[in-house]
């Protein structure tokens, strides 16, 4: 089944990178959209709700964290699937993501193969 | 207090994991005079806070910086990329060489609160934090043709 991804990142680098990254994972999505940080991804989701959202933890204007929360207020986005994408990775921080609403956390720097672990249980 | 040898190490550890995994380029130490230091031409930062208070920056010439955004995005040599794209790249090498280095710390000197990364024109990481503060810096040869240096600025915090 086709499934729609939005990747958030406040660096346009960082997300032709996690494109090439799932690309060489062999993982297959139906679109693609991009935001910059939490705003821009709200603002897109209010178009229409995404199969799996990736997002950075650090970024300008919404954080991710701050993100999750919202994201986890919309109705339509209930069955949206959250995988968070950062260098931060203290227990800490991964607990509290995933209290809030995400489903999954994957650690820079990360490899086709790591996409392909924690994406697939969702692609079907 | 943290050993600048240990540093040392760290720095080079973390750099060699992020270029291994996310850049594709081989890494390693430098051990020759710096007789290009001055090529060094951008200087990506990335500030945290905690019980180490400071700076981590990664400064490199021109060409080596786009060689690696290239490598980063899979882009062929014959291709154009755009300086914004190479500037960001950068960036998120700082980003997550200083996550390597938070994670690696971690034991020693806690949680790190780490800032998003700057990028620009620049040579040299100017110590500005006052007496008793560190600098550890780390010549890094980039596929035996670039010439990096990566470096750690830094106080411990009392409060």
């Amino acid at each position: 089944m086709s499934k729609s991804l939005l990747i958030v990142d406040d660096s346009a680098t960082m997300r032709k990178i996690v494109m090439r990254t799932i690309r060489m994972s062999g993982l297959d999505f139906e679109t693609t959209e991009e935001a910059g940080n939490g705003v821009e991804a709200l603002e897109k989701l209010s178009a229409g709700p995404v199969d799996i959202m990736l997002c950075d933890v650090n970024m300008p204007e919404m954080s991710g964290t701050e993100l999750v929360k919202e994201v986890r207020k919309l109705s339509d986005c209930e069955n949206t699937k959250i995988i968070m994408v950062s260098t931060e990775s203290s227990q800490e921080l991964i607990d509290g993501v995933i209290a809030d609403g995400a489903n999954g956390f994957i650690t820079k720097p990360f490899t086709p193969e790591k996409f392909q672990e924690k994406l697939s249980p969702f692609m079907n | 207090m943290i050993e600048q040898v240990c540093l040392n190490e760290l720095l080079l550890e973390s750099a060699k994991e992020i270029f291994e995994t996310m850049v594709f380029m081989d890494l390693a130490e430098c051990t020759e005079p710096a007789e290009n230091a001055e090529d060094c031409a951008l200087l990506g930062t990335i500030t945290f806070k905690g019980a180490l208070e400071g700076c981590l920056a990664f400064c490199c010439s021109v060409p080596c910086a786009r060689a690696i955004a290239m490598n980063m995005l899979g882009i062929d040599t014959s291709e154009e990329i755009a300086e914004e794209d190479v500037c960001d790249a950068i960036g998120e090498i700082c980003n997550m060489v200083m996550g390597s280095v938070k994670k690696r710390l971690a034991e020693s000197a806690g949680n790190l609160e780490v800032s998003i990364p700057s990028v620009v024109s620049g040579r040299q990481l100017k110590n500005n934090m006052g007496e008793g503060s560190h600098k550890t810096t780390v010549k890094i040869n980039i596929e035996d043709e670039y010439v990096t240096e990566l470096s750690l600025l830094y106080h411990e915090n009392s409060n």
